[in-house]
C-alpha cells in the first residue's frame, strides 16, 4: 500500500488530494491505490493504438479528470497535454506521449503494490 | 428558509460515470446530505422519474456513456415533475459555462473539482434557493383551483396600480349556502364546483386585463377592467355547473361588483365593498347582482358610528335637552303654556347632529329607549328646579316612543321619577305618536288605559299622517291632539292641507279635546289657525326650541 511519504517522493500535491478527500487518508490512499488499474489507461491505449481519436479524447479527459481530483501531479499533467492536444484533434505523437503516461503510471504502480 | 425545513436531511443525486470521481464527491457530501449514484444519463432518468419528490439536487458530469449530462439536462428541464430540482453541472471545460446555464443548469463545480468547502456552499445555496422559490411560488397559486392565493392577488394587484390607471371592477363572488353543498354532497363535489367555477373565470379573463384568486372557502375575487358582462358569466357558469352536479345539488351564485373602484381606498376596501354589496343579496332570490353604492355605504358607515356612540354620548351629556315652548293663543296676547322636550345631540367629533339623522336610526332599532329615558330624567329634573325657582310649574312634554310602550316597567318609571322630582301627572305630559297604533293597537290601548288611570295626560302626536286615526280615535282616549306639522306648512298654498287642518279641528271638538299646532312659522298660519279655534300654537313664530336657560329667561318674564 502507498505512503503519504511516498507520494511526496513522487511529486505528488498530498495536501491537496487530502484536502479533496476531506482529510480522509485511508480513503485518499485507497483512491490512489486503485489507479493504476484504473480502466481508462488502456482504453486510451486502445483508441490510440487504433488512431480512435475521438474515443482517445474521451478517456484521455475521463483520466485528467481523476487524477486533477487526487492532486496526482505527475500523471495529471501528461493527461492534461494528451487531451488538450486531443481536444483540436492535432497532429502530435500521442504514442510517445501516452508511453510516457504509463510511464508515470507504473511508477505509481510500484508504489501501490 | 423555513425552521421546520432546516434539520431535514436532504437527498442529493451524484450523476457520475468515474467509480473514483464518486467516491470523492460522495465523501465530501455525505457530512450533510444523503447522496445517491447514478453512472450514467440514463440510470439517472430512471432514478430521477421514481424520486424526484425526494431528490433536492443533481449533481451532473457531462461526458458520460450510455447518456450524456446534455441529454439528462434536456430532459429534466423540459419534465415538469424534474424542472425545479436544481442541477449543478460539473465539467473541465471552462468555455462551456455559458452554453451549461443557457441549458438549464444553476450552477457549475468545476473539474478538478474545487475545493470541498466550495462545493459544499454551492449545493447549500442553490438548493437554499430553490426551495425559497418553490414556497413562494406555492403561496402564488391556490392549490385546489389554480387561481391566486389571497395574499398574491394583492401583491398583484398592487404591481398592476403601478402601470395602469384604466377603469377596474372589483368583483367578489361567492354561493349561498356552500357549506351546504359540503355538507349534502360531500367535499370532493363541493371541490369540483369550485374547481369548475375558478376555469370559467379564468377563461372570462384570458382575454381581459384581469386576475382573479380564491379569497376564502367559496369566495372569489375579480379584478379586472371594466369590461366584464357579469349578468352573463353568472349565467355561464351556473349552467356549466348545472351541467356537472347532481340534479339537486341547485346553486345559486351571488356577484358583488364595486364598478370603477376609487383609488383613494386601499384594494383591500375595493373587495371589502364588492363583498358587501354581494352579502347584500343574501336570502334574496329575486336578484344575482349587486352593485356597490358608496353613498349608502358611507351613511351605513355614519349610523354605525351613531349606534357605537350613543352610549358614550349619553354618559358625558353630549346629549341635551331643548324646550320649545308652547303658546295659547285663545286670550288677546298668546300665553305661555308649556314646552316640548326635545333631544339634541352635539358630537364631540362629528358637531350638531340633526335629529332626522338619529332619532329615525334609533326608532328603527329600539336604541330610541335610551333617549327617551334620558330625555325624561333630564326634562324632570329640570322642572322641579324651575317650580323650585319660580314657585310654579310649566309642565313639559316628553315623547314616549313605540318601543317604551313595550316596556312593561313603563308606568312604574313615569312615577318613579314624578316621585324622585316631587312633580304630578300635570307637570310632565306625554306625547305618543300615532304609529304606534299600528303596531299593536291592543297593547297600545291598554298602556294609555293605564297611564290615564294614574292621572298622566296623553298627547297625540304627528296626528293626521297615520292611516288609522278614525278607528283609532274611538278606541284610545287622549287628552291632546297635535297637528301633524306638515298640514300646517302646507296650509297655505295647498288646500288639501288646509282641509285637513279643518277636519283635524272638528275632530278635536267631536273629542272635546284641544289641538297643538306644531310648525307654525308665519304669523299668516297663526291667524288661520286661530280662526279656526285651535287652542295652542308651537313653532319657529314664537320660538325655536331653547336651551334650559335660555328658556328660563322666557320663565322669569
Amino acid at each position: 500500500m502507498i505512503t503519504i511519504e511516498a507520494l511526496k517522493s513522487l511529486g505528488v500535491d498530498t495536501d491537496k488530494g487530502l484536502a479533496m478527500c476531506m482529510g480522509n487518508e485511508a480513503l485518499y490512499l485507497k483512491l490512489v491505490n486503485s489507479v493504476p488499474t484504473e480502466k481508462r489507461f488502456e482504453d486510451l491505449v486502445k483508441a490510440i493504438d487504433e488512431g480512435n481519436l475521438d474515443a482517445a479524447f474521451d478517456a484521455a479527459h475521463a483520466l485528467k479528470g481523476v487524477l486533477g481530483n487526487l492532486s496526482l501531479t505527475p500523471l495529471y499533467d501528461k493527461a492534461s497535454e494528451i487531451t488538450e492536444l486531443l481536444r483540436g484533434r492535432e497532429e502530435a505523437d500521442y504514442k510517445g506521449l501516452m508511453s510516457e503516461l504509463i510511464k508515470e503510471r507504473d511508477t505509481l504502480a510500484d508504489y501501490c503494490k | 428558509m423555513n425552521k421546520a425545513l432546516k434539520n431535514v436531511r436532504r437527498k442529493v443525486l451524484v450523476v457520475e460515470d468515474e467509480r473514483i470521481n464518486r467516491e470523492i464527491l460522495g465523501n465530501i457530501l455525505q457530512g450533510g446530505y444523503e447522496v445517491v449514484f447514478a453512472e450514467d444519463g440514463q440510470r439517472a432518468v430512471d432514478i430521477l422519474r421514481a424520486d424526484y419528490d425526494t431528490i433536492s439536487l443533481i449533481l451532473l458530469d457531462l461526458m458520460m456513456p450510455v447518456m450524456s449530462g446534455e441529454e439528462v439536462l434536456k430532459i429534466c428541464r423540459a419534465d415538469d415533475n424534474l424542472s425545479d430540482i436544481p442541477i449543478i453541472v460539473m465539467t473541465q471545460d471552462e468555455d462551456a459555462e455559458v452554453s451549461i446555464i443557457r441549458a438549464g443548469a444553476d450552477d457549475f463545480i468545476k473539474k478538478p473539482y474545487n475545493m470541498p468547502e466550495v462545493i459544499l456552499a454551492r449545493c447549500e445555496r442553490i438548493i437554499d434557493l430553490y426551495e425559497k422559490k418553490r414556497l413562494i411560488d406555492s403561496a402564488e397559486i391556490d392549490l385546489l383551483t389554480g387561481l391566486y392565493s389571497n395574499e398574491f392577488f394583492f401583491e398583484y394587484i398592487k404591481q398592476m396600480e403601478k402601470y395602469s390607471d384604466s377603469k377596474m371592477d372589483a368583483v367578489a363572488m361567492d354561493i349561498e349556502h356552500f357549506h351546504l353543498v359540503n355538507e349534502i354532497y360531500g367535499r370532493a363535489e363541493g371541490d369540483r364546483i369550485l374547481k369548475r367555477i375558478a376555469s370559467m373565470i379564468m377563461a372570462e379573463l384570458s382575454d381581459s386585463y384581469g386576475i382573479a384568486c380564491r379569497s376564502a372557502a367559496d369566495t372569489f375575487y375579480i379584478y379586472n377592467q371594466s369590461l366584464l358582462d357579469y349578468e352573463k358569466l353568472a349565467e355561464k357558469i351556473l349552467k356549466d355547473i348545472e351541467a356537472v352536479t347532481f340534479e339537486n345539488a341547485k346553486i345559486r351564485l351571488r356577484i358583488g361588483i364595486n364598478r370603477d373602484v376609487d383609488r383613494n381606498d386601499l384594494p383591500e376596501q375595493w373587495f371589502d365593498h364588492a363583498k358587501l354589496a354581494c352579502d347584500e343579496l343574501r336570502g334574496d332570490y329575486t336578484r344575482q347582482i349587486a352593485f356597490y353604492d358608496s353613498a349608502a355605504h358611507d351613511k351605513q358607515l355614519y349610523h354605525e358610528r351613531l349606534i357605537r356612540d350613543i352610549d358614550t354620548s349619553i354618559a358625558n351629556k353630549d346629549f341635551t335637552v331643548f324646550f320649545q315652548p308652547k303658546y295659547g293663543i285663545e286670550g288677546d296676547e298668546p300665553e305661555l303654556r308649556s314646552a316640548e322636550a326635545l333631544i339634541r345631540w352635539n358630537h364631540p367629533e362629528l358637531g350638531m347632529i340633526s335629529p332626522g339623522d338619529f332619532i329615525p336610526l334609533f326608532e328603527d332599532n329600539g336604541l330610541v329607549q335610551k333617549l327617551d329615558r334620558f330625555v325624561w330624567e333630564e326634562a324632570a329634573s329640570q322642572i322641579a328646579k324651575w317650580k323650585d325657582k319660580f314657585g310654579f310649574a310649566v309642565p313639559v312634554s316628553v315623547n314616549v316612543s313605540r318601543i317604551d310602550i313595550f316596556d312593561p316597567d313603563l308606568e312604574d318609571r313615569l312615577l318613579g321619577l314624578l316621585d324622585k322630582y316631587g312633580l304630578t301627572t300635570n307637570e310632565l305630559l306625554l306625547e305618543i305618536t300615532e304609529s304606534a297604533y299600528s303596531d299593536s293597537a291592543k297593547r297600545l290601548i291598554e298602556v294609555v288605559n293605564n297611564l290615564r288611570d294614574k292621572g298622566f295626560k296623553i298627547e297625540m302626536d304627528d296626528f293626521g299622517s297615520g292611516y288609522s286615526s278614525l278607528n283609532m280615535l274611538t278606541t284610545i282616549p287622549i287628552d291632546v291632539l297635535k297637528m301633524d306639522m306638515k298640514f300646517v306648512r302646507n296650509m297655505l298654498n295647498d288646500d288639501k292641507s288646509l282641509k285637513l287642518c279643518e277636519l283635524v279641528m272638528d275632530i278635536s271638538r267631536f273629542l272635546d279635546v284641544p289641538v297643538v299646532a306644531e310648525g307654525v312659522e308665519e304669523k299668516a298660519q297663526l291667524d288661520k289657525l286661530k280662526d279656526m279655534g285651535c287652542q295652542i300654537i308651537q313653532g319657529y313664530y314664537f320660538s325655536k326650541p331653547l336651551p334650559a336657560d335660555q328658556f328660563e329667561e322666557l320663565l322669569a318674564k
